[in-house]
């Protein structure tokens, strides 16, 4: 394949690996909520990627991550830090001008980086965080530290926690909802489907 | 008016002060709250991120619960309000409510037509209530950063009521309250809320720059309206002090608290006494 020069030179991140495009990558965000998220819409006017607030840190900025979604560039998007700096903060999908939502769309990603098996101290805590609700349906914010960061998690926080029992703001009992077990097994249900 | 009130699970651990002075202030202003039979966790900003699905179940849980109650749901913490008006948008479509629908099914509940709003408190208490004949104490001589966050305004398509770039609405009930409002230009800035545990370090830099700037404007607390920004700014503000070796010793208060106070409710009786980082020089500058 003749390689095309490029006067300017383009920056890596938004280079065409065609052999590892994957149309797959788009339906599945799709399925998961990116129907509304106009994917298709963007104009690559990097709007979205000047408001972010965490753009600094991030490998690739939102308006890369929508063109690599729409090409269906899975290995880049899927392995890229941005899923994981991403606050939801909303101010891409707020000033985006073409409606396109690339809270949603990295939303998506993120659902789909898990199922694929990335693993990172992210997803660790996501997932912990959605597997407790799950088993009570309200959180019980000392499980999730615990759960999440061991014993020293615990001791790290001690003086928090003290502080916020001492102003009745921390119960020892953990609370939940009228049917717990209905509950849990129809969200695990759903996610087996 | 009566709705049915929605505090999710931080009103009723760390963010005590919020539910207390909600219900107070509410109840000053002549408008019924009847708390959300059985209600759960709305999922937050993370639940969707790990599975569509099961974060759409979540958020419309509350929202089917309210409709089956006929009324509409009224949420004080910004993010159980915009999952939950999200969610409600959601119900609309036909897609995703066929998919909600089966898991709430599943869990024993039944699905109606019934059209409800979901609100939030901010929004009632600026759009649809006049506090200003109701002041009997103005908090005059007092200067407050108003802060937004996120999901309070944004997106416009789920929220609405309030610009998403430039809101205005807890400036305007702070003034009526006889406070003065400083210039905060961070105030639709995040602060890191979601990505606190895993990526501290990041989300206490997001922080410190709101502090940083609340604190130069000569600000005595910052107002808002969102348990999870309250999480970063006050309860892990002795953190950001000592990783940054800075002092900022700045109260932060709920917007319903700021009211209650230009109301003439006692102090104790708003839940001032729950904070982590005292009020007291807030209270100094207003008896
Ligand atoms: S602001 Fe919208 S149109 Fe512009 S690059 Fe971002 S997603 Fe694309
Ligand atoms: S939602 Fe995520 S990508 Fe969009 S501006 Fe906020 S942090 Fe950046």
């Amino acid at each position: 394949m003749v390689k095309k020069k490029c006067f300017f030179g383009i920056k890596t991140d938004r280079q065409v690996d065609g052999d590892k495009m994957n149309a797959k990558l788009s339906q599945e965000v799709l399925a998961q909520g990116g129907e509304n998220a106009a994917i298709n819409a963007c104009m690559q006017c990097g709007t979205c990627s000047g408001g972010c607030p965490n753009a600094e840190r991030m490998d690739l900025l939102p308006r890369s991550l929508v063109l690599m979604v729409q090409r269906g560039e899975w290995e880049k998007v899927l392995k890229s830090q941005t899923l994981w700096l991403c606050s939801s903060c909303h101010t891409c999908t707020s000033r985006c001008p073409r409606g396109v939502r690339p809270t949603d769309v990295i939303e998506a990603v993120k659902a789909i980086a898990i199922r694929e098996g990335i693993k990172n101290d992210s997803v660790r805590f996501n997932q912990i965080f959605v597997e407790l609700i799950e088993k009570r349906g309200i959180l019980f914010e000392p499980e999730l530290m615990l759960k999440y960061g061991g014993l020293k998690a615990l001791v790290d926080q001690a003086e928090l926690g003290i502080k916020l029992t001492l102003k009745g703001k921390l119960s020892p009992f953990p609370p939940k909802v009228k049917e717990p077990k209905k509950f849990s097994e129809a969200l695990t249900k759903a996610v087996k489907k | 008016m009566k709705y049915s009130y929605y505090p999710g699970c931080s009103l009723h651990s760390s963010a005590k002060e919020f539910d207390i002075s909600t219900k107070v202030v509410m109840k000053e202003l002549e408008i019924e709250l009847e708390e959300l039979q059985d209600w759960s966790c709305c999922g937050g900003s993370i639940a969707g991120g790990v599975d569509h699905n099961i974060g759409m179940a979540l958020a419309a849980r509350n929202v089917v619960l309210a409709q089956n109650q006929n009324q509409d749901l009224l949420a004080a913490c910004s993010g159980c309000y915009n999952k939950s008006a999200k969610a409600a948008q959601a119900l609309e479509n036909e897609q995703e409510r066929a998919k909600i629908t089966s898991i709430l099914t599943d869990m024993g509940m039944s699905v109606s037509n019934q059209k409800i709003k979901v609100r939030n408190v901010v929004d009632v208490l600026v759009n649809d209530l006049d506090i200003a004949p109701k002041i009997k104490k103005p908090l005059t001589g007092l200067k407050v950063a108003c802060y937004y966050g996120c999901l309070l305004t944004r997106p416009a398509d789920i929220t609405g009521w309030d610009s998403p770039v430039f809101p205005m609405s807890l400036d305007k009930l702070a003034q009526k309250c006889g406070a003065e409002v400083v210039d905060f230009r961070s105030k639709t800035k995040c602060c890191g809320g979601p990505i606190l545990v895993p990526q501290e370090e990041v989300a206490f830099e997001m922080t410190k720059k709101l502090l940083d700037e609340a604190k130069s404007l000569g600000a005595d607390c910052i107002i808002l309206a969102c348990p999870l920004c309250s999480n970063n700014l006050e309860l892990r503000q002795p953190d950001i002090e000592k990783k940054y070796n800075v002092n900022y010793n700045l109260p932060i208060l709920y917007i319903t608290e700021l009211i209650g106070l230009a109301l003439g409710i006692k102090p104790r009786k708003l839940g001032l006494d729950k904070h982590l980082v005292s009020t007291k020089p807030v209270l100094a500058k207003v008896s």
